[in-house]
């Protein structure tokens, strides 16, 4: 895995818009792609939050695009807040086919705000989603205190959702995330945040940003915040709606393009996770929140039929991925009775583990590994739909703690077979 | 590359390259390993799984590097066995496995094998090459180069006995027939493969051998003795090393090639690249059909290497008479351009530059069963040069920029070891990486999205093929399939633009996604399934059934 140097040049173009600029100590950087239909319920809750609780706070608004066809730039150029915009190249691939967090070369975006919030001196950039409709002028709020008066250096958020949604985070991501860095983050994979001026010379004068255009590089700014000692908050920020075109709904790619960036992320950085012990609980700032709890159709009898055609059509290439064990106690899962269907913790740990070993030592070709993960992860979702539709929702926060806990215990699994 | 699966070979798409083509690091004139190490990036950025390495030994280059005068070194001109290494684990590093060809049939007459050979009847290595006292032996074996060679047999002064070589006179070929030449053999492979390389192209093994009373092509003995390599490898590099076999023959010749899946991994189908060219150009899809109709299935473990174009010429060995005449009419109409019983031109002037037709012809290239070798510049249009001779005219150097010498080499212009390709179509000026990286709809960045949509799915690997037989003849429609997977490739081969029926009842309720732009189309019912094509416009659609997708478990929406 390569990493690019990055260095203190900005583009000229914006070397010339920030010549001209006044003072800030705030950055709110939105990074876009054609969301002219979203950007301006973004700007009027970042103006209002500005306004109402960072008063007189001077801000500025950075802008990354990606080469918005649509009026995304003007939008947002007329907000009325001192403007700077970037534009970057996006991989063709991810153009063709946008991420799941709907911003092609979502990596360079960051590195251009991370860079022109350095310039700027500000003590924090809050970083938010130009297709979130669900932001609030409370959202600057809960994202900037933290690092403005309570000496974060990186705030992530924390959503109210239903208990079903969010099931890669909640079940891979988040528990994976939590295992390796040592850090539980309840959505280490959402977009807004807010970085501290400490936090942005560290990232700035690192040597080893992520390959232009990965969608690794918000895994691996985690990464290096935790490494290196920083202080690293949760805001619960509410609701959390998007309004996309371009986001993808289809659950191999998304399975395969998240996991593919944390499994990318453990084979360039094996320093930021492989000997990294558990530490402290994440403090969260912020109201509680209460997560809905609209009731959600959910299939699970499909989904325990596309675990049990996994077992069918995928048997070949599990072979190759699971350690012996791990795929006889995957065989044995009782996948003809769909109540009584269960996924243990510990086991499904083990073969997200063996998944990032396969992937690591690459036993099959790497894509076609991470999207045969998908009848696996559906199994193991409908397991955890039948085990809680009954329970209120603090044991259905207990049930996911325990899968965190099963990550973090069978770390070792993991760790010994990696090298 | 730590670990591979044993059968990664039949995912892969490779990318054929000359190291003296690619990039001049050290300022000589001449590509080398140091260039290319730099030019990782780029070749990782296009999405290709594989490099091919064209022949990077020692070698007196009267033929290219096919003439190797030292099978364990590199040519001083590309490096030393110390940047091969570095440049094999750069590519490793970047999950880019490499194969190189290596020309098992014969070595240069500088070999020092046979320069041993040629002293006298009782040296060591005498029996290194098929010598006898006349040049009638063999004579039902037809000559290759019929351009510049007038027998299969050239007496050697110093010997005073014919050698034979089914190629150039100055490449004499080994004798197969001696165990100590199976065995010194057998020893350069493990000398490279010790090193990491991940494979061989193996050139001109149909020759290996030679009986009376035989064409000397294909015999059971040179069989027999591909086997025995196979095997060797197998046994001391664990399975996941390929042999990827040149044997420039009809696919039912070329069958015998993979056996029962234990000689080699992967055989180019020579006759299917021909037949593209000649579909484009007639607008019907029967020359494509019919090949199929006329390929052998292959062992599961095999895989058919599938090109456009390569650095040899377009060869028209394995059409007809009529269809190469045919041929010659519609992509030679200059002699210059015609070489032995091929065409020397690249991709993009054979089509004159029409990037549709290019991007059909790649479509096709991506999409048919096997696995796709896309040759060095023609993913960005490059063009050549007929008038340098031989085959040089399609392998000048890369064209990376505006820069002087396409950004190849800073060297003075008059050293390169070929010019650069500088008409006002083709030129570098006109046509460079740098500009087309830069402008999101070029050539190279549309390649980028293709073999990124490839990736997405295991079923262009391993998938079957099942000919739909729409009414419209211009219009090429197919299915594969793989595990549950099914993917509609559809492609207009007319300039002009085209509606097609096609039956797609046993798939009623299923709705096409296009693949490059993630686009529904309306589902499939038990009536015929109309579309409408532009001009070489092609779709590539996966089948999604109900149950498949289309929200069937009520979280996609919200799943991250």
């Amino acid at each position: 895995m390569s990493a690019v140097a990055v260095g203190p040049e900005l583009p000229p173009d914006v070397d010339r818009q920030l010549d001209g600029l006044p003072r800030a100590e705030v950055a709110v950087g939105i990074l876009t792609y054609n969301n002219a239909a979203t950007v301006p319920a973004v700007v009027d809750a970042i103006r209002g939050g500005l306004e109402k609780h960072l008063t007189g706070m001077p801000a500025v608004l950075i802008n990354a695009d990606a080469g918005s066809s649509d009026a995304t730039v003007e939008r947002l150029a007329d907000s009325g807040l001192p403007f700077v915009r970037a534009h970057h190249d996006a991989p063709a691939g991810q153009l063709g086919a946008v991420p799941f967090h709907g911003v092609p070369g979502r990596g360079v975006a960051m590195r251009l705000a991370v860079g022109i919030a350095r310039r700027l001196g500000v003590r924090a950039l809050l970083v938010l989603e130009a297709d979130v409709t669900s932001v609030t002028a409370e959202w600057i709020e809960r994202l900037g205190r933290p690092v403005l008066d309570q000496g974060a250096d990186l705030v992530m958020p924390v959503h109210a959702r239903h208990r079903y949604d969010g099931t890669i985070t909640n079940l891979v991501l988040a528990p994976l995330v939590g295992a390796l860095f040592g850090r539980r983050l309840h959505q280490p994979l959402s977009g807004p945040r807010a970085l501290s001026a400490r936090l942005l010379e560290r990232l700035a004068t690192v040597p080893r940003w992520p390959e232009i255009g990965r969608s690794m590089t918000d895994l691996w700014m985690i990464g290096t915040a935790i490494a290196d000692g920083l202080a690293i908050h949760e805001a619960r920020l509410g609701r959390w709606r998007v309004e996309s075109s371009t986001r993808t709904v289809d659950l191999p790619t998304m399975v395969a393009q998240t996991l593919g960036a944390v499994f990318a992320v453990m084979d360039g950085y094996e320093d930021l996770w492989l000997e990294v012990p558990k530490g402290p609980p994440v403090p969260a700032d912020g109201p509680p929140m209460v997560p809905s709890n609209e009731p959600v159709q959910i299939d699970v009898e499909r989904m325990v039929g596309a675990f049990a055609r996994g077992l069918r059509d995928l048997g070949t290439i599990w072979e190759h991925v699971l350690a012996p064990d791990t795929l006889g106690d995957v065989l044995s899962l009782e996948a003809d009775d769909v109540e009584r269907f269960r996924f243990p913790d510990e086991l499904w740990a083990r073969v997200v583990y063996d998944f990032a070993l396969g992937h690591h030592w690459s036993v099959v070709y790497r894509d076609h590994l991470l999207r045969s993960l998908v009848p696996l992860y559906l199994g193991r979702t409908a397991a955890f739909v039948l085990a809680t539709r009954r329970d209120d929702a603090a044991t259905v926060e207990r049930a996911l703690d325990g899968v965190g806990t099963a990550f973090e215990r069978q770390k070792t699994y993991l760790v010994d077979r990696w090298r | 590359m730590k670990n591979a699966a044993r059968d990664w070979y039949k995912d892969a798409v490779f990318y054929e390259v000359h190291v003296k083509a690619f990039r001049d690091a050290n300022g000589d004139g001449i590509g080398d390993f140091a260039g290319l190490i730099e030019s990782l990036d780029y070749i990782q950025e296009l999405g290709v799984d594989c490099l091919w390495i064209l022949p990077m030994y020692p070698s007196p280059l009267r033929d290219d590097g096919y003439d190797i005068s030292d099978f364990y070194g590199i040519h001083p001109s590309y490096g030393t066995v110390d940047d091969f290494q570095k440049f094999l684990d750069a590519a490793h590093a970047r999950d880019l496995r490499v194969i190189a060809d290596l020309v098992m049939n014969h070595t240069s007459d500088q070999h020092p094998w046979f320069q041993a050979s040629r002293l006298s009847p009782t040296s060591p290595y005498a029996d290194y090459y098929v010598w006898n006292s006349s040049d009638r032996r063999f004579a039902d074996a037809r000559i290759i180069f019929v351009d510049t060679e007038k027998s299969n047999w050239t007496l050697d002064p110093m010997r005073r006995e014919y050698y034979w070589h089914r190629f150039f006179s100055h490449q004499p070929d080994l004798n197969y027939d001696n165990p100590a030449v199976r065995s010194a053999m057998l020893d350069v492979m493990r000398f490279w493969l010790d090193r990491g390389l991940d494979g061989f192209r193996c050139d001109a093994v149909p020759y290996l051998v030679e009986r009376e009373g035989t064409s000397c092509e294909n015999l059971p003995e040179t069989h027999a003795i591909l086997k025995e390599v196979r095997a060797v490898i197998d046994q001391e590099y664990g399975g996941d090393r390929v042999l990827l076999a040149e044997a420039n023959q009809w696919p039912e010749d070329v069958r015998p090639y993979f056996g029962d899946g234990d000689e080699f991994h992967m055989s180019f189908h020579f006759p299917l690249m021909p037949r593209l060219y000649l579909g484009l150009r007639l607008e019907d899809t029967r020359p494509i059909t019919d090949i199929f109709t006329h390929t052998p299935p292959i062992p599961p473990s095999c895989q058919w290497g599938l090109f456009l174009r390569n650095h040899d010429e377009l060869t028209l060995e394995m059409v007809t008479n009529e269809e190469r005449t045919f041929m010659y009419y519609a992509y030679a109409h200059e002699p210059d351009m015609k070489l032995n019983l091929g065409i020397r031109r690249r991709l993009a002037p054979l089509l004159d530059g029409d990037r549709r037709r290019v991007e059909l012809l790649n479509c096709l290239l991506l999409t048919l069963p096997g696995s796709p070798i896309i040759y060095y510049g023609d993913e960005i249009g490059m063009g050549d040069n007929i008038y340098l001779g031989d085959r040089n005219g399609v392998r000048t150097p890369m064209q990376w920029s505006r820069d002087r010498n396409a950004g190849f080499s800073n060297v003075e212009h008059g050293k390169l070891y070929l010019p650069v390709i500088e008409d006002p179509v083709y030129g570098y000026e006109a046509v460079n990486v740098a500009a087309q990286t830069r402008q999101p709809s070029s050539l190279l960045n549309t390649m980028r999205r293709l073999l990124a949509a490839r990736r997405t799915s295991s079923v262009f690997g391993r998938g079957s093929i099942e000919f739909l037989r729409p009414r419209n003849a211009k219009v090429l429609a197919f299915l594969r399939r793989h595990a549950r997977e099914t993917l509609l490739i559809v492609a207009n081969l007319s300039a002009a633009p085209q509606p097609v029926e096609l039956d797609l009842s046993a798939f009623a309720g299923a709705t096409p996604i296009e693949m490059l732009g993630a686009t529904a189309f309306p589902a499939i019912r038990t009536a015929p399934y109309f579309l409408s094509l532009g001009p070489h416009g092609f779709y590539w659609f996966r089948l999604e059934r109900p149950g498949d997708s289309d929200e069937p478990f009520g979280i996609e929406r919200t799943a991250i």
